[in-house]
């Protein structure tokens, strides 16, 4: 049994299903005078067939073409995986009150010191200079509108 | 006569400083993504676009372009010195390209690569002179019924040729459809899942959703891998082929070239489906296919010319019906409606010096990527002995930067964020995005195609089957969806993981 692609399945009909009653309440209206909820509806209703069809394929050849679950999820890091996620939402639930400077760079403090083990001062160094960097590219270099923080920079 | 005078148009407009200038950056841009392994020309663009906001939109696309095919050259290099493709259109060099390097050939490989890919550009825009402006008369007799046929068959050409498997690639595409439905409604103005958040309204970025699936998410995977990179950096020399390598190769790459053309038309269809081809059709045609896989040049040959000329042919149906064949010309498509142009049937009667400017540029261009390819191989090479860890990050850092400068908006990084884990999960099982992104951007305009179809005839299908392109269209729609069930038919299996796009 892949689990893996039971779950997957499972999931798109279950969006499938979600999808199309979305598309209903919207109001699907007629052939006629097809409504907004017309192409949300088919379109779920579409994926929801594709994804039982792609389950009923997996059930009756029990997924052999399909890569084991041991080798998915193999070799995952997930401290890292999960380490960079944290620190890519808390960065942009900051941006805007840390700014582009500061947020940026104790991201990639974190990033860098996370890749690979360095030295704290080369860490600080290259996460200042790219910092700079950016900052010159985007801020000067592009006119974009970055964040300026609490402190004002 | 008449083209000729148009064509010097174009050119009067890309040997203006300025679009010269962006032609140059475009072109070095693309070699740059394309060198680099977790970086392709979508994201690249994606990144790039708010930077083109304060230009002209003949500049801001030429560089766009210039991306494209600038990374198409660039890939080779990584494929035939490290056996990384640097972009999806060139994994089928690696398998040739990687072995000539071995034993001391990386020199001819690269220049077989560069000439290769600037032959197959430069007829590539001949035939894009050429058929272009015909294929204008041609789509104005287009209506709802034929964009919506045409989007469903260039929909299912790229499920049919992407994925191992056809009904995950359409659950892919329809998840691109429903991605696609959110925010207001065209026609009524009616919000559709946008959970209350006012920045939904406008519906999910493409940039977002580009750099998410194609940038995070590549990220993500390298994480948990160690990937072992050896470069033959010291027997880079001799970047002229030989008399002898021409001869072997000149009938690959004429033969990759027009394939490529043909396949880079295709609604669906792109430079990579194109590379894998033309090294399939070598192989077969050789009188020593026992020869691929070990070094043989025709082998680097015809899957760069195929995806050079692919890379050209796809802006046809871009410029001339208004329809992206693949996710690079989505981009570019999103870039042609932020600066206020229309992509269709009018565009060259409109925008004559957008239609010959771009075109122009690329002539410039594939002889700038020459002079960057060839002499500066170099630091190319030193290039990819950046080490991941220091890549990654700024590949990280361009995308969230990238996806704010676009409205300045916290929530389109965390959309970008979102589907850059979507994206991570769909690599892990196999499933693929190129299809996902093609029905994201071609979703609302089918959508509208449908509804206007079914008011037009009353709510009755027929109108698509009896006009012809439409009901051609369908059918040949219908038939790819039907071969695979068929007991004898073997699947082309051409897994785009890392899409021409990546």
């Amino acid at each position: 049994m892949k689990k893996t692609y039971l779950v997957n399945d499972l999931i798109w009909i279950s969006f499938a299903f979600v999808v199309c009653l979305g598309g209903l309440k919207l109001g699907f209206g007629s052939f006629q005078s097809p409504q907004a909820g017309f192409m949300p509806f088919l379109a779920g209703l579409l994926l929801a067939i594709l994804a039982v069809a792609d389950l009923a394929q997996g059930l009756l050849h029990k997924w052999e073409r399909d890569r084991p679950d041991r080798v998915i999820w193999a070799d995952i890091h997930w401290g890292k995986l999960l380490f960079t996620l944290s620190a890519l939402i808390l960065y942009t639930a900051l941006f805007s009150t840390l700014g582009f400077l500061i947020g940026t760079f104790f991201l990639l403090l974190f990033l860098y010191q996370m890749m690979e083990r360095r030295s704290w001062t080369t860490v600080l160094i290259a996460a200042a200079v790219t910092t700079a960097l950016f900052y010159l590219t985007f801020k000067i270099g592009l006119d974009s509108q970055l964040p300026r923080g609490f402190l004002g920079f | 006569m008449d083209l000729i005078n148009q064509l010097f148009l174009g050119f009067a407009v890309v040997f203006e400083p300025l679009n010269l200038f962006y032609c140059f950056i475009g072109v070095l841009i693309g070699t740059l993504v394309g060198v680099l392994p977790g970086m392709g020309p979508v994201a690249a663009m994606s990144l790039l676009l708010p930077a083109t906001f304060h230009t002209s939109p003949v500049a801001s696309i030429i560089m766009l372009a210039g991306i494209y095919y600038g990374a198409m050259y660039g890939g080779s290099t990584t494929s035939i010195l490290v056996n990384i493709p640097g972009e999806a259109a060139s994994v089928m060099t690696c398998l040739d390209g990687y072995q000539m390097a071995r034993q001391g050939k990386a020199g001819r490989a690269l220049g077989i690569s560069a000439f290769g890919s600037f032959i197959a550009g430069t007829i590539g825009i001949v035939g894009l002179v050429l058929i272009a402006p015909p294929l204008v008369d041609f789509a104005l007799k287009f209506g709802p019924p034929e964009y919506f046929s045409l989007m469903v068959l260039g929909l299912t050409i790229l499920t049919f040729l992407t994925s191992a498997s056809m009904i995950r690639a359409l659950m892919m595409a329809t998840f691109g459809l429903i991605i696609g439905t959110m925010g207001l409604d065209n026609i009524s103005g009616l919000a559709r899942f946008t959970f209350n958040i006012p920045e939904l309204l406008d519906g999910v970025g493409l940039v977002p959703v580009v750099m998410g699936l194609f940038g995070i998410s590549e990220v993500l995977l390298n994480i948990e891998m160690k990937i072992k990179r050896e470069v033959f950096t010291t027997k880079v020399k001799g970047l002229l082929p030989t008399l002898e390598d021409w001869a072997k190769s000149i009938g690959s790459i004429i033969r990759g070239t027009v394939l490529g053309f043909f396949l880079g038309i295709l609604p669906g269809g792109g430079a990579v489906i194109a590379s894998f081809v033309s090294y399939a059709i070598e192989k077969r045609v050789s009188k020593h296919p026992e020869e691929f896989g070990k070094g043989a040049i025709q082998g680097v040959a015809a899957p760069e010319a195929a995806n050079n000329s692919a890379a050209q042919g796809a802006f046809i149906p871009l410029l001339t019906l208004g329809i992206p064949s693949n996710v690079v010309m989505a981009m570019l498509l999103g870039a042609l409606i932020i600066h206020g142009v229309t992509p269709g049937p009018l565009l060259l009667s409109q925008h004559p010096q957008l239609f010959w400017g771009v075109v122009a540029s690329m002539y410039v261009g594939n002889i700038m990527l020459l002079f960057l390819n060839l002499p500066l191989i170099g630091l190319w090479v030193q290039l990819l002995k950046v080490p991941y860890s220091i890549l990654f990050p700024l590949i990280i850092l361009f995308c969230l930067l990238g996806s704010y400068s676009i409205n300045n908006s916290t929530m389109d990084v965390a959309i970008m964020l979102v589907f850059g884990v979507i994206g991570y999960l769909m690599k892990k099982i196999s499933l693929e995005a190129a299809p996902m992104v093609l029905a994201f951007v071609l979703g609302p305009m089918m959508e509208t195609a449908l509804r206007q179809s079914l008011i037009k005839s009353k709510g009755g299908f027929s109108i698509f089957f009896t006009r012809p392109i439409s009901a051609t269209c369908l059918i040949l729609a219908i038939a790819l969806m039907v071969i695979p069930l068929l007991p004898w038919f073997r699947r082309p299996g051409v897994s785009l993981e890392r899409e021409d796009v990546k």
